[in-house]
């Protein structure tokens, strides 16, 4: 098809997406929604990765397909990222009923 | 079904025996605690899953010295290793060095040597870790100890960015669970969720900056991407105009700094030391530092070779001018911060985040230095004293909370004169951290600082002359803070109970620990040797990987590109 | 055509992360989230990569977001008091921070530099082809055989080229799930609880029923 869709678009959507997470996770303060602004980020680099993948020329030695492997993996990762986020936040919740980050101050210096 | 599958070497399963070996004892220590081990009392329990977790590190250890000595003999005697094993084996052996598993892991000796020292700081972090009671669930604490070890085992031989990023996330994730694992006391729980917190937000920032570099490079190997990013300083040297390049490389910086606790990202640091159980974070500041720095020098002096200083300038387009700045102020940072506690874990945090930034140092000099690859030997070789200072280190400290419930600077007083040998050991500690002879870590940071001057003609040496004297300086600085620790232990009187005589499971990390820094103190030259040559290969391409040629140029033109 | 597709997806997407990180209500800002996810899968269909669009939408949507609803139900936090959103001070600079970010890396991607004889970011304006022809380099029948039959590919990569990295990511869940089971569980007997802290410190009408609801959920969640 002639016209395609450039690459550029896919890296801006990608950029933006990390953009819009990377203030999600500065600026919000419940330990909650820090997790979704981090998994904004991580699917920010999954677009990146697989449009690098699509659009490349593969140099040898790395098989056809490591854009998507390396996507797959982190998903992976997240998965289980979120699990001990959500475990460790519960712990939390059960000493104090709250899930801010910043309320965390016994220790201090 | 077509055989388009690449060749997969079965027999590189036995190169990875250590880390399988770990990996299904870790399940074997699990399963034993909820099953076989629940008849018995909570004490008979604890010294029974700990001396089956030992039994799981010496098996590993087992395994580790074999190979490392098949290793050895593959350089010297190759004819020998295809009596002993068989012609399959005997050549699969011979050849020694290579990458794994298509490319996806390093061998060799270097990789041998790096987790027989895993395994060795592991079995004496287990053995802290049974010596007093800051949780119940014994199997799951030992299992994720093994497991993040696991983790550190293949960080540092990868060779790829996907196997990097997933032991790295592997090693601290185990780690962010550990943490918080002292669930009765608050200050636990709370350093569990703050690592994590700012643990996942810079892995996630380090995953941006990987997809970025694949994206410039194409593959995702470490020997093929610097020799891609060699290729593209004849039309423009390093990150000149590549603020991708940089922006990519900024965020994989920002990523290993946070593992190592470099300043600006040490804010979780402190903290999680402090709130976690005390062998717990003797493993965090032991292993997992010596993981990343040495996944932080494959990265950066392999992969980003080319980056690191072109056209010779300082502060031109590298990323060795961030990487001294980022050290200087971490330094400084860290030993002024230790000057003001009085709590002796939190002053160990932040003694540890000064040495983050002498290590950093190291790292600089290994870029610059004449000696090329083999100058990060000196940089191993402070690892490994900076490891075993800080593991005795924290021994004390699980040894105070044992016994006092709190771990402040002053429980420490008047120990010289109950336990001589203990006090005698820490103090031996405490003068290595600050780097007087003749103990392991004067030497540490001689080497690290020559080889920052051990430079050929070219610019860099101004700036880096000045680093080596501010790191002089923060050494002297550190003195004082250090010392504080003799003075409690010796010129003070005891106040409160007595410290209970520590038991093997205490005595033996710090006796072990001191004897480490004490031996390789008088006599370092053969452990540096051992870490040069270790260094070396390590850090360079090597001989069996498939030559990268310029891909056929694609046409962009649309009308080609028709589908 | 397929540009306007992806128009419309990639404005979706951008929206509902802003939803995500800009709403107050906990709940509605892991429905954003859920339908960002929908986009981004939608735009690993445009890629050709369809067998990574189903993963994401099974593990992200399926186990990832429900996680965290389930996260945010457990804490209660939903009705958004002001801890929950960006305070109002930090809401411009914030944006602008961000808008810094993007411009930035825009600047990177349009003038990225690269290799000798491969083409710039910039300048590829359309996909290989994978078509087949005659005097094709030797990669593309490799790719056209991967975007073609994607699930056998990647099952051949995961068990060959990337073994190490999936048998790592294999034993890390295990590691989580042994970990966080580890941490969550309660012991017998519960040294405070919650009921009486609950009972001192709620006020109103609606903490009564609904904490004798959340208990018996909590613990056949944990447990």
């Amino acid at each position: 098809m002639n016209n395609d869709i450039p690459l550029n678009w896919f890296l801006y959507f990608a950029a933006a997406s990390f953009a819009i997470g990377l203030v999600g996770v500065l600026l919000r303060r419940n330990a909650i929604a820090v997790l979704m602004a981090i998994e904004i980020i991580l699917n920010a680099a999954n677009v990146n990765l697989v449009a690098f993948w699509r659009y490349g020329t593969p140099a040898p030695g790395s098989g056809p397909l490591p854009g998507v492997i390396l996507a797959i993996l982190v998903i992976t990762v997240a998965a289980a990222e979120v699990a001990v986020g959500i475990g460790l936040i519960l712990l939390c919740y059960r000493r104090w009923r709250v899930a801010d980050v910043d309320r965390y101050d016994t220790m201090s210096g | 079904m077509p055989p388009t599958a690449p060749p997969l070497d079965f027999r590189d399963f036995w190169r990875i025996a250590p880390a399988a070996t770990l990996a299904l004892w870790g399940l074997v220590v699990v399963l034993t605690d909820l099953g076989l081990a629940r008849r018995l009392g909570l004490e008979a329990r604890r010294r029974v899953v700990g001396r089956l977790a030992l039994a799981g590190v010496g098996l590993a250890l087992i395994s580790a010295v074999a190979l490392f000595w098949l290793d050895s003999l593959a350089a010297v005697d190759p004819e020998r290793l295809r009596q002993l094993l068989g012609a399959s084996l005997g050549d699969y052996f011979a050849r020694s060095g290579e990458v794994i598993f298509l490319g996806a892991l390093a061998s060799g000796v270097s990789v041998d040597i790096l987790n027989f020292l895993y395994l060795i700081l592991l079995a004496l972090v287990i053995q802290l870790a049974t010596s007093y009671r800051f949780t119940d669930d014994w199997g799951e604490c030992l299992a994720l100890l093994i497991w993040a070890t696991v983790g550190m085992m293949f960080l540092s031989a990868a060779e790829e960015l996907a196997t990097l990023f997933l032991s790295l996330e592997m090693m601290t994730i185990c780690l962010y669970l550990l943490t918080a694992f002292e669930k009765s006391r608050r200050r636990s729980v709370e350093a569990g969720l703050k690592y994590f917190i700012y643990g996942s937000v810079s892995s996630a920032l380090f995953l941006y900056g990987l997809s970025l570099v694949y994206g410039l490079a194409g593959t995702t190997r470490f020997d093929a991407i610097e020799r891609i990013l060699a290729g593209t300083s004849t039309t423009a040297p390093g990150l000149v105009g590549n603020l991708a390049g940089a922006s990519a490389l900024l965020l994989m910086l920002v990523g290993f700094g946070f593992k190592i606790a470099a300043v600006p990202f040490h804010q979780w640091a402190p903290d999680a030391y402090e709130g976690a159980p005390a062998p717990v974070a003797a493993w965090i500041v032991t292993g997992s530092k010596i993981a990343s720095i040495v996944a932080l020098m494959k990265v950066f002096l392999h992969a980003a070779r080319p980056w690191s200083f072109p056209s010779n300038d300082m502060m031109g387009p590298g990323w060795v001018g961030i990487i001294a700045v980022v050290s200087a102020v971490t330094m400084t940072y860290g030993n002024l911060a230790a000057l003001v506690q009085t709590n002796f874990k939190r002053m160990l945090a932040y003694s540890s985040i000064a040495h983050g930034g002498y290590i950093l140092v190291g790292l600089a000099a290994a870029a610059v230095s004449i000696n090329g690859p083999a100058a990060a030997g000196a940089l191993l070789y402070y690892l490994v004293i900076y490891a075993f200072s800080n593991l005795g280190a924290f021994a004390v400290a699980a040894w105070l909370v044992r016994d006092r419930s709190a771990d402040e600077i002053d429980d420490l007083n008047g120990m010289g004169a109950e336990r001589p040998l203990l006090a005698l050991c820490l103090a031996f500690l405490m003068l290595s951290l600050i780097g007087v002879p003749p103990f392991g870590g004067f030497f540490g940071k001689l080497y690290v600082f020559m080889e920052a001057l051990n430079q050929g003609p070219s610019q860099t040496r101004i700036i880096l002359v000045w680093l080596v004297a501010l790191g002089l300086l923060n050494s002297a600085i550190s003195a004082f803070y250090y010392v504080r620790v003799l003075k409690a232990m010796y010129f003070r009187p005891r106040s409160g109970a007595g410290l209970k005589p520590a038991k093997s499971a205490i005595a033996t990390p710090v006796l072990l620990s001191t004897l480490v820094v004490v031996v390789f103190g008088l006599f370092p030259q053969p452990l540096v040797d051992l870490m040069k040559s270790a260094a070396g290969p390590m850090l360079v391409s090597s001989s069996a990987d498939a030559p990268i040629s310029a891909p056929p140029a694609v046409s962009t033109a649309p009308g080609a590109a028709a589908r | 055509m397929a540009s306007i597709l992806f128009l419309v997806i990639a404005t979706i997407g951008l929206a509902t992360a802003l939803g995500t990180v800009l709403s107050r209500n906990l709940v509605r800002a892991g429905l954003y989230l859920v339908a960002f996810f929908f986009a981004v899968a939608c735009l690993f269909v445009l890629l050709e990569a369809e067998f990574l669009a189903a993963i994401q939408v099974l593990v992200y949507i399926g186990a990832v977001a429900i996680l965290l609803m389930f996260g945010i139900m457990l804490t209660r936090d939903t009705m958004g008091d002001d801890t929950t959103a960006i305070p109002v001070g930090w809401m411009v600079p914030g944006l602008f921070g961000g808008l810094c970010v993007f411009a930035v890396l825009v600047v990177g991607i349009n003038n990225s530099i690269a290799p000798s004889g491969w083409s710039p970011w910039e300048g590829t304006s359309s996909r290989p082809s994978i078509v087949k022809e005659e005097a094709e380099p030797g990669w593309v029948a490799e790719r056209r055989e991967a975007v073609n039959d994607m699930g056998r590919v990647i099952g051949v990569e995961l068990m060959t080229r990337y073994v190490v990295p999936f048998e790592v990511a294999g034993l890390l869940l295990t590691a989580a799930l042994v970990g966080a089971i580890a941490l969550a569980h309660r012991e017998d007997p519960d040294p405070k609880p919650p009921r009486s802290a609950n009972r001192a410190a709620g006020p109103g009408a609606g903490d009564g029923p609904s904490t004798e609801a959340e208990e018996p959920v909590a613990s056949s969640v944990s447990s």
